[in-house]
């Protein structure tokens, strides 16, 4: 009788136990991942902004003065000179962010891709971005509004960027979680702002 | 077996436990690499920026200066930067800034490169008054100029006339010494003599380039009447007639705000104008352009803020028509700019009193044109000037579209290039 005591308290404490390895394990699996989710959503964003950000305080590297630098700048768009090879040929270089259609295979129903192309050539997609945002600005503090006008183009000083980029992949929450007008997935997300890049060329 | 059962249940907790650990510091520490990854790009980006900039001040303070120096900033303790100025195969001087520095996986290099532009363009509009030559008109009491003026050749004074921004000349005054004879000239903001000459442009040929390529071009002669459109801002239109009335039929109406035109409206014969300009433009003849009433902006740059500016740009000759309506006042607001001819009114000797001549923006003339005759201080024909400086043109970047510029040799930033590094993470 005694044993059978024993064999049913062990049963349940080892059960408890093992409910609680259980648990203990499915906690830190889902923190490991959402953690996970945001370290490589700041990696995506870092790499992206890095690139961004050098290429744009590259601008007119290499373009005769007198000539114009910025050939297109609109809100989610713009397009500029930039001898990339310092090959004394200055080559346009654009980014622009395609269609939520573009990525319909994520989970994430906001991701779009950030395309640069070169000289014209086939895009080649350099981010996912869930907001991609520019914001030009003249040298007396004036926000021009987009696009711009190719009679202002040249007033440009710097340049307002904001970023923001979310795991394609969702950590879904329970109803319970979810807030009124939020949406039912949940995703890791980092937003990056570069309130005034300016371009050394652009000050000639 | 009790005890067995405990000691393995407790050594699977440790091993599962210890596996849950390990994850989190795996993440943990992948973050900390991650942040230090992203502060040494961060700084090796800057290092080579302060190279650069220290390296600009050595060339400004001894524009002769050739030479490497390296440096360990005490704000660096893994990091250094080396800057070098050498000449480059134009003969300009070329700086280079390197970075280096420790990162937590590798070591990270940056590099900028300054070239120097042998000249730099600049806007004639940057002065209100420039001219070539000032033919025998003098600056005289009561004048009052706001904003710079240079003349390449003699400045001539005759009484006190205020220059409340910096005169320069290349060939001096007449007469020469400034506070002697009926030289009373005030300088508010000092002049300059003996300065070399700002060379005009030999031709329009950008504006003309421009008016084919994304502007427009007209053969023969035009009038071009501008409408503010409504009140809102930016939906000016120009309206094009053949010939030199304003009651011909219309050829061509541009929506100054359509974004495929490049602000730049050429005529190759005479181009008369008229009206209120909402937008940018800059209107040139390959003759002459006549201005046959009043030009306004729809906002006064002087009553708030306004994004209008147009140019007035001729191979010879600005002539303010003698008609009924410049005869009684005639305002203009423009940039002109008359690369071999003057701004002048039509008969400006034999005309009736005009009353006054407003100008807002600047007027730039290979040789000074007359408005008007006086007898002592009594205007005989003509107008009275009351010019303005638009200060706004003060701003090199602010000019009409494709407005002439000059060029001078500085050692002005010609192009300033940064290596992209992207950071590469664990």
């Amino acid at each position: 009788m005694q044993y059978i005591l024993d064999y049913i308290g062990a049963a349940i404490l080892g059960s408890a136990l093992l409910l609680i390895i259980l648990s203990a394990t499915d906690t830190a699996a889902e923190s490991q991942s959402v953690y996970n989710g945001d370290a490589l959503v700041q990696e995506i964003l870092v790499q992206t902004a890095f690139l961004l950000e050098g290429e744009l305080r590259n601008m007119g590297v290499g373009v005769p003065e007198g000539q114009p630098t910025i050939l297109w700048a609109d809100t989610s768009t713009i397009r500029f000179l930039y001898d990339i090879n310092r090959d004394a040929v200055p080559d346009t270089v654009e980014y622009y962010t395609g269609t939520i259609g573009d990525f319909a295979s994520t989970q994430n129903d906001l991701d779009r891709p950030l395309f640069r192309s070169v000289n014209n050539g086939a895009p080649l997609t350099v981010g996912s971005v869930t907001v991609f945002r520019f914001r030009y600005i003249t040298q007396l503090g004036e926000n021009l509004a987009t696009p711009v006008s190719s009679t202002r183009l040249s007033e440009i000083h710097s340049v307002e960027i904001t970023m923001e980029v979310q795991n394609p992949y969702a950590v879904n929450r329970s109803a319970e979680q979810i807030a009124a007008g939020e949406r039912t997935a949940l995703y890791s997300s980092s937003l990056w702002q570069q309130t005034r890049l300016a371009s050394q060329n652009n000050r000639r | 077996m009790g005890g067995k059962a405990a000691i393995i249940l407790v050594m699977g907790f440790m091993v599962v436990l210890g596996y849950v650990a390990r994850d989190i510091t795996v993440v943990a520490s992948r973050a900390q690499g991650n942040m230090s990854t992203y502060a040494a790009a961060t700084e090796s980006h800057n290092l080579a920026i302060t190279g650069a900039n220290i390296g600009l001040s050595k060339l400004y303070q001894d524009t002769s200066w050739r030479g490497t120096r390296t440096q360990k900033p005490s704000f660096s303790p893994n990091g250094s930067f080396t800057y070098t100025i050498f000449n480059g195969a134009n003969g300009r001087p070329v700086l280079r800034s390197f970075s280096v520095i420790d990162g937590p996986f590798e070591t990270i290099r940056d590099t900028v490169e300054v070239l120097f532009g042998a000249q730099t363009s600049q806007s004639f509009s940057l002065f209100f008054w420039m001219t070539n030559f000032e033919g025998n008109v003098f600056w005289i009491t009561k004048d009052t100029v706001w904003g710079r003026v240079h003349s390449n050749g003699a400045l001539h004074i005759n009484g006190s006339p205020v220059f409340m921004q910096k005169a320069t000349t290349s060939k001096g005054f007449d007469p020469p010494k400034v506070g002697v004879g009926t030289n009373k000239a005030i300088f508010k903001d000092g002049y300059e003599t003996g300065i070399a000459p700002i060379t005009f442009p030999t031709d329009l040929s950008q504006l003309l380039t421009a008016s084919t390529s994304g502007g427009r071009k007209y053969t023969g002669d035009i009038y071009v009447t501008l409408s503010p459109g409504t009140a809102a801002d930016n939906d000016g239109k120009a309206y094009v007639r053949s010939g030199n009335t304003s009651s011909g039929a219309i050829i061509d109406s541009i929506d100054l705000s359509d974004l495929s035109f490049n602000g730049v409206l050429l005529g190759t014969g005479r181009v008369n104008v008229e009206g209120k300009l909402d937008g940018r433009l800059s209107i040139a003849s390959q003759t002459n352009v006549w201005i046959q009433n009043d030009i306004r902006y729809e906002r006064d740059p002087q009553a708030g803020l306004s994004n209008d500016l147009l140019g007035l740009i001729a191979e010879k000759n600005v002539i303010v028509a003698d008609n009924a309506a410049n005869n009684s006042n005639c305002e203009i607001h423009a940039s002109i700019f008359c690369r071999d001819g003057s701004f002048f009114a039509e008969n400006y000797n034999t005309r009736p009193v005009g009353g006054e001549l407003k100008i807002l923006g600047s007027v730039v003339q290979n040789e000074r044109g007359a408005v008007g005759t006086f007898s002592g201080s009594t205007l005989k024909s003509g107008f009275s000037k009351r010019y303005r400086y638009d200060d706004r043109l003060s701003n090199e970047s602010v000019r009409p579209p494709c407005y002439p510029g000059f060029f001078t040799t500085t050692y002005a930033i010609g192009s300033w290039w940064e290596s992209v590094h992207i950071p590469k993470f664990n």
